[in-house]
């Protein structure tokens, strides 16, 4: 009894109705009661003012500053999961910003490097204002209770971070993903941020050009409803999982928020844009975080040579990500390395650090080394090869001011979103301040946004429940299906991605590729669940998930093949060389109603960094 | 090898056995396990879990009636743990309400969490565009409860819970009320102190289970402990929990220095006792209490150093 008070109460607090619609607070019980029985509710959706989806640092950010901004306003986070499961708790180095200026070091060497880093594909004026939020959002955290590392003086403590001209890198321990995520529940508790758990946003809707709300499964009951909201921010992370088991994110990382506003007709910003992070344990791509090399790890092939000196003899292993993973599968590929073909590796060592260091501040990937590879990197170097880590590209967001896509009423922040402060590839340390930051501008804008705002018709938002509940029915309805089908599937894709469009492009491979993928996508349209239980059907939001990780891959390989050069994480083996006269754009993919994918280009902004060769 | 597993579709419980051979699962993880259950032969069976790095915490399980973090758990350690065993017995969290399988309700457990205000509200000398300050030894104070993942194995564990849901919460739940008043930014512990008074927090039972199957070896009993001897370090020391822990230090110090169990309940409920009056009648039949001892035991050995002892830890206390 006590546990259905208090999910019916958290319905009615989570959930408040507007007047617009006339439908009292019972009503939105009949809502959900409602659509129990299939039957789409059309006299009274569940609304709110800010509806955020997606519980990671971004989304908790956004949530805690629409609260601030307006505590009028209704804000409800909706999650796959519970919030602390994202992929911001597996961040693990630390968050830039510039908080000690006594070296030299200023927002705008920041942003310089976050431009250079980017392979000039950065939008300037973007990472100017970046780098400035970011210096305050450190500072911020720290109030709000983060308990970051601390230096002599009890300062927030700072590491070296890859690609960085100063040390920036602001952490907590090597937890400092985790710490973060922790950090923005407890405010996010703190200040009646609301939770819709176990509730996975199948599509977003988008009506005469305005949001007007989501569609959303709740997992535990098998519930499809129409959620109508003033404003939404996207804030589902990344899609990194198109490479399935070389990547390390989570398992629920699958470009949810990508995918539903490519169908919505929104725009994917350079979707081939996606990060190989040098340094993955050999099985399953989990991280060994950067602050191993930070800290002073180095890196060794089968001969005992610290090989990066061959590629960036200044910068080592600090070198950006995308050179050193280059490094890396070089290595593999000429033979000097330890392993073969997928089981290729080569060495990280971090045993001259002493017991004590690495105890101290690389802790969870000591732990990491023993999990998956059975290795104590106290006494030996770990094997470790790149790893699919995380996407630049992302939900098209017009302004860094705003996070608001062309869409009036719709945000989006973090890794879902590209308002490009990444360019072609991130820095390590950029990306927890780019949640946190982003997150917190969304939610800021969000609120204001539906505190003037109205809400919309929702009859487009009516049909895509009901294709929604039909598609369910579609699937799961006849209990027929391959046990297999959608994991091999899976599989398969992860892996002809990883061949074709990995760290190593070549136009042969992309559009073998693109065959590829029309087989997948047909295979896929074929596969039917034979679970036709509607509670907690987790095979049925896996083949949701598998779908949303097909169109993210098109998109990307469609940005990748367009793109004929090569710059950041993006290299092509058939033009080795950046081209800023025909590419120093970003792609733009858009959907159109038929499921055709259509490229255009922006350019991107130029401001007072100089367009320069990258060099190390 | 078999692995029977508590089943939940909704509507009615059971248990499914499925078999595997060994030499597929023994160089995974028990998350590894599941996944290749759920890949390879049954896609109806639900779990939850996403980082696969002993870091998210959305995959704890128990084995055997025990609670492990599933990716935290290589398979050759539960081989040794339980003797090369050839059947396990796999299922959800204990002390949670069951969605499906082995997937729990969060939702009150968070509820809990957003009673003890775990949100740091900082000294007034502190701002939002300077930060905090704070040296090593105080960070060093709260680190180690910041290693909480949310995992809710401490809870699945937990016997208080299992005995009565109803006025006490999540060991994890005090851990982050502890962490939150023990950190020297804030500005008043008392924030989130008194919630966790009002909230259970002299109803744990001191059975230990939550530090030792924790998996990042927290011991939310010691922040249990600790949260209570800063509730009666500022005056929140009426009750019959206080009154209990005060007539362990009277025995300890000022009596005989041996438990005095009859003095115990008196002192803890009052008159009130004569409730417990059947138990004590079953607990002198048994020979397992003497009644005499009300009017005080013999003194144990050693006392006197206990005494100093006590005295000592006190005044490295207060230093």
């Amino acid at each position: 009894m006590t546990e259905q008070f208090t999910r019916r109460e958290f319905l009615q607090s989570a959930c408040i109705t507007m007047g617009a619609l006339a439908v009292s607070t019972t009503g939105v019980e009949k809502a959900f009661a409602a659509t129990s029985t299939s039957t789409p509710n059309t006299s009274g959706m569940p609304s709110c003012d800010v509806l955020i989806i997606g519980s990671g640092a971004a989304g908790l950010r956004a949530a805690v500053a629409a609260r601030k901004k307006n505590p009028n306003l209704s804000v409800v986070v909706v999650s796959k999961v519970m919030p602390t499961r994202s992929a911001t708790t597996m961040a693990e180095g630390g968050i830039n910003g510039v908080i000690d200026f006594s070296e030299g070091d200023s927002f705008e060497l920041h942003a310089k490097d976050t431009v250079k880093g980017g392979d000039f594909l950065v939008d300037q004026d973007t990472a100017l204002k970046f780098a400035n939020y970011a210096g305050a959002a450190i500072h911020e955290l720290d109030y709000i209770g983060m308990p970051f590392s601390r230096d002599s003086k009890g300062n927030v403590d700072k590491r070296y971070a890859g690609g960085a001209s100063k040390i920036r890198c602001n952490f907590a321990s090597d937890k400092t993903g985790h710490i973060l995520t922790h950090t923005c529940l407890d405010d996010a508790l703190k200040h009646g941020v609301k939770f819709l758990m176990d509730h996975h946003m199948l599509d977003l809707s988008i009506e005469n050009g305005h949001c007007e709300g989501v569609v959303l499964r709740n997992i535990r009951t098998g519930d499809i409803a129409p959620v109508r909201a003033k404003s939404v921010v996207l804030a589902t992370g990344g899609y990194t999982r198109v490479f399935w088991n070389r990547t390390s994110t989570p398992y629920i990382a699958t470009g949810d928020g990508a995918a539903a506003a490519l169908r919505a007709g929104l725009i994917f910003k350079d979707p081939e844009m996606l990060q190989f992070h040098p340094t993955g344990v050999c099985h399953g791509g989990t991280l060994i975080t950067e602050a191993a090399r930070g800290e002073g790890g180095i890196l060794l092939n089968n001969l005992g040579e610290r090989f990066m000196k061959r590629y960036v003899p200044n910068k080592m292993e600090l070198a950006p990500r995308d050179i050193v993973a280059r490094s890396i599968e070089t290595e593999i590929r000429e033979g000097r390395a330890f392993g073969h073909d997928m089981e290729a590796y080569v060495l990280l060592d971090v045993t001259h650090l002493g017991k004590e260091k690495i105890m101290r501040n690389l802790p969870q990937i000591r732990h990491i080394g023993l999990l998956f590879e059975n290795m104590d990197l106290v006494e030996k170097p770990i094997a470790i090869r790149p790893t699919a880590h995380y996407s630049m590209g992302g939900i098209h967001v017009t302004s860094i001011d705003t996070m608001a896509t062309p869409a009036p009423g719709l945000f989006a922040a973090g890794e879902a979103s590209c308002v490009s402060i990444h360019g072609a590839n991130r820095l390590g340390g950029n990306s927890l301040c780019d949640a946190t930051v982003t997150g917190k501008i969304a939610g800021i804008n969000a609120a204001e946004y539906a505190a003037k705002a109205d809400f919309g018709a929702g009859k487009r938002l009516n049909d895509l429940t009901l294709k929604w509940t039909s598609h369910f029915k579609e699937i799961t309805g006849s209990g027929k299906g391959n046990v297999n089908d959608m994991y091999a599937l899976r599989e398969e894709l992860g892996a002809a991605n990883w061949y074709n469009m990995g760290i190593f492009r070549t136009e042969s491979k992309l559009l073998a590729l693109a065959d590829k993928h029309a087989e997948f996508q047909a295979r896929y349209d074929a596969i039917r669940i034979p679970n036709t239980n509607p509670v907690f059907n987790t095979a049925y939001t896996e083949y949701v998930e598998l779908g949303n990780l097909l169109l993210a891959s098109r998109a990307a390989l469609m940005g990748a093949t367009a793109r004929k050069e090569s710059r950041g994480s993006h290299f092509r083996e058939d033009y080795l060389k950046r081209d800023d006269e025909n590419f120093l754009k970003h792609s733009m993919v858009t959907m159109d109603e038929s499921g055709k994918m259509h490229l255009d280009w922006k350019d991107v902004v130029v401001g007072q960094f100089k367009i320069e060769e990258r060099k190390y | 090898m078999k692995f029977i597993i508590d089943r939940f579709d909704g509507k009615k419980n059971y248990q499914q056995t499925y078999t595997v051979e060994k030499k597929d699962i023994e160089a995974l993880t028990l998350l590894g396990t599941l996944l290749f259950i759920k890949q390879h032969l049954d896609l109806t069976l639900n779990f939850t879990a996403s980082c696969r790095m002993a870091i998210c915490g959305a995959c704890g399980v128990r084995v055997n009636g025990h609670s492990y973090l599933a990716c935290d758990t290589k398979m050759t350690e539960l081989f040794e743990e339980y003797k090369d065993a050839d059947t396990f017995r796999i299922s959800p969290l204990s002390n949670y309400t069951v969605i499906s399988d082995l997937a729990v309700d969060w939702e009150p457990a968070i509820e809990n969490l957003r009673k003890v205000k775990p949100g740091l509200v900082a000294k007034d000398k502190f701002s939002e565009k300077e930060g905090c300050v704070q040296n090593q030894e105080e960070y060093d104070r709260i680190v180690g409860q910041w290693d909480c993942i949310l995992c809710g194995v401490c809870a699945s564990e937990c016997n208080k819970l299992s005995a009565d849901r109803s006025d006490y919460m999540e060991p994890f739940v005090y851990t982050h009320a502890w962490k939150v008043a023990n950190d020297s930014r804030t500005k008043d512990p008392m924030i989130h102190v008194k919630p966790s008074v009002a909230n259970g927090l002299w109803n744990c039972v001191h059975c230990h289970e939550c530090t030792n199957r924790c998996p990042k070896h927290i011991s939310a009993a010691d922040d249990i402990a600790g949260l209570r001897a800063l509730a009666m370090k500022k005056g929140l020391n009426s009750g019959v929990g206080p009154a209990h822990a005060k007539s362990f230090y009277t025995d300890l110090v000022e009596d005989s220095g041996r438990l005095n169990e009859i003095r115990l309940a008196l002192r803890t409920e009052g008159v009130s006792t004569v409730l417990r009056a059947g138990t004590a009648v079953t607990l002198m039949s048994a020979g397992k209490m003497n009644p005499l001892e009300i009017f005080g035991g013999h003194e144990i050995e050693g006392h006197k150093d206990l005494v100093k002892m006590i005295e000592a830890a006190h005044a490295a206390h207060k230093e």
